[in-house]
């Protein structure tokens, strides 16, 4: 069974095609990117999953259940990082178990250890004010793996982060995930970072919404993304990814093969 | 010398040079003491009221206990309506108008009234006062509940956070430094209405004694009183100002 299905989905708001009849099945797993320019429907698409917005017309199951907010087989990581800043880092951390129920001693023990796989070891009890981007991003990704749910839905984790700060981060995340292998989900409108991270990218079009290609990534694992940045393959592969990005920008051609 | 030292040495003479010609223009007649008092006049008032006759610390007390339940009062009425607009908007809806209205009503306009219906003491003072402090604290709660970030509320939401939840986890920690600053302003506001009250009628507190300087023409008096009324007002301010850091440290 696939982890997730999306079955023709189509998102209208008004009188506004958001979505156009995407189809999209996700194995278990599976690190799945899915670029577009804005207003392409990505980040609808994530609302639809998290349950956040209800779902109209079309099909999606995740791990055989329709999305509800609040599945606790799902976590969600925002743009931001959403830190509550009137939480040190380590209540930030164990924030989603904290809500989830977690008994205070578990969950902190868990969010010890995440933050010190993030390397933030050092400023469990700092303000999320006295942190740098990059920081409160990691002090982000312990909160969202402290979570055990074996869906992560990631929104541009890394979106308003410098390239430097990016790099270092997307590794950190590519060696959190390898750890465990859950299945993801990366919006992006990066499509080297698309690339670096995942089994298969996903391009979308300008509205409406509609899947330009898809593309498995066959890179070998472990994969380093400052490394990859200098492999040819990469650049094949992205520069395959980008005319199909380029043709999607223009509106919704049909399907390139 | 430091620059921080020089700077409070400059203020010194400053102000020893502003009272010292003041006392010297109230010696020579130039400025007539009827209307101006001179510092040495003042002085001698306050040390009397303090330490010999040791009258004024009834008023203290009258203004002081007057402020600060007024401003207790009316915070606390307002944070309980303004958090339950939070939990019923329709509540919000229907008494908006009438809060409207009430709030662009000069309060103090309000003090003849009050006098009537709570009498010359204290009891009119804190009326005026909490009126006062009451609409600051209430336009900051709501302020700053609807200030809540949305996406602390999305992430709470997809964590499948309850609704009460998203109250005390979310909401309202994030409002607490809006209602704060909300605060300070309404702790100063109580302390203008009661002696508002106090100057149009009481039978103690330092407005009280204020007016009756002025009537008597003690203008040492007047002085004096508004001097201690701005020391009040500042220390107000800064236990307010220190509270809100030890209790803010995130911010």
């Amino acid at each position: 069974m696939a982890a997730i299905e999306i079955e023709r989905l189509t998102v209208r708001f008004g009188d506004v095609l958001a979505v156009d009849d995407v189809s999209i099945q996700i194995e278990e797993g599976e690190f799945v990117s899915i670029v577009g320019p804005s207003g392409c429907g990505k980040t609808t698409l994530l609302n639809l999953l998290t349950g956040l917005l209800p779902l109209e017309s079309g099909g999606i199951s995740i791990l055989g259940k329709r999305p509800f907010a609040g599945n606790p087989e799902v976590a969600y990581m925002l743009a931001r990082d959403s830190l509550l800043p009137w939480r040190s880092t380590l209540a930030n951390a164990s924030y989603g178990l904290e809500i989830r129920g977690v008994a205070k001693e578990l969950r902190e023990a868990k969010a010890r250890q995440l933050l010190a796989r993030v390397g933030l070891a050092d400023f469990e009890r700092h303000w999320p004010k006295q942190l740098s981007h990059g920081m409160r991003q990691r002090a982000a990704l312990a909160r969202t793996f402290c979570l055990d749910s074996p869906v992560m839905l990631m929104d541009e984790p890394f979106g308003a982060l410098d390239a430097q700060t990016k790099l270092q981060l997307e590794d950190l995340l590519l060696e959190l995930w390898n750890a465990e292998r859950r299945t993801v989900v990366f919006i992006t409108h990066d499509l080297g970072e698309a690339v670096a991270l995942s089994d298969r990218v996903i391009v979308m079009s300008a509205r409406p919404g509609r899947i330009v290609k898809q593309m498995p990534i066959d890179l070998p694992r472990p994969r380093s993304v400052r490394a990859l940045q200098k492999s040819h393959e990469f650049h094949d592969i992205y520069s395959d990814l980008w005319e199909a990005l380029e043709a999607g920008m223009k509106g919704a051609p049909a399907m390139i093969e | 010398m430091t620059a921080g030292l020089r700077v409070y040495a400059a203020h010194a003479a400053f102000i020893a040079t502003f009272l010292g010609l003041w006392e010297y223009g109230a010696r020579t007649e130039f400025l007539p003491q009827l209307f101006f008092g001179s510092p040495a006049g003042i002085v001698a008032y306050l040390w009397d009221g303090f330490a010999v006759s040791k009258k004024i610390w009834l008023d203290l007390g009258y203004t002081v206990s007057g402020t600060l339940i007024s401003f207790v009062l009316g915070a606390t009425l307002a944070m309980a309506l303004g958090l339950a607009f939070v939990i019923l908007p329709k509540l919000e809806q229907a008494m908006d108008p009438y809060l409207m209205v009430l709030n662009a009503m000069p309060r103090i306009a309000l003090a003849p009234l009050f006098l009537l219906w709570f009498g010359l003491g204290i009891g009119s003072k804190i009326a005026i006062g909490t009126s006062l402090s009451f609409f600051i604290v209430l336009a900051n709660t709501v302020a700053g509940v609807r200030g809540v970030s949305p996406d602390h509320i999305t992430l709470s939401r997809s964590l499948g956070a309850s609704p009460s939840q998203i109250f005390f986890k979310v909401t309202l920690p994030s409002a607490v430094p809006v209602i704060f600053s909300g605060l300070r302003l309404a702790l100063i506001f109580s302390m203008l209405g009661v002696i508002g009250g106090e100057i149009i009628a009481a039978e103690h507190g330092l407005g009280q004694v204020l007016s009756y300087q002025q009537a008597t023409f003690n203008m040492n008096g007047v002085m004096g009183l508004l001097a201690l009324l701005a020391c009040l007002g500042m220390l107000v301010t800064r236990g307010m100002s220190r509270l809100e850091r030890a209790l803010l440290k995130w911010q």
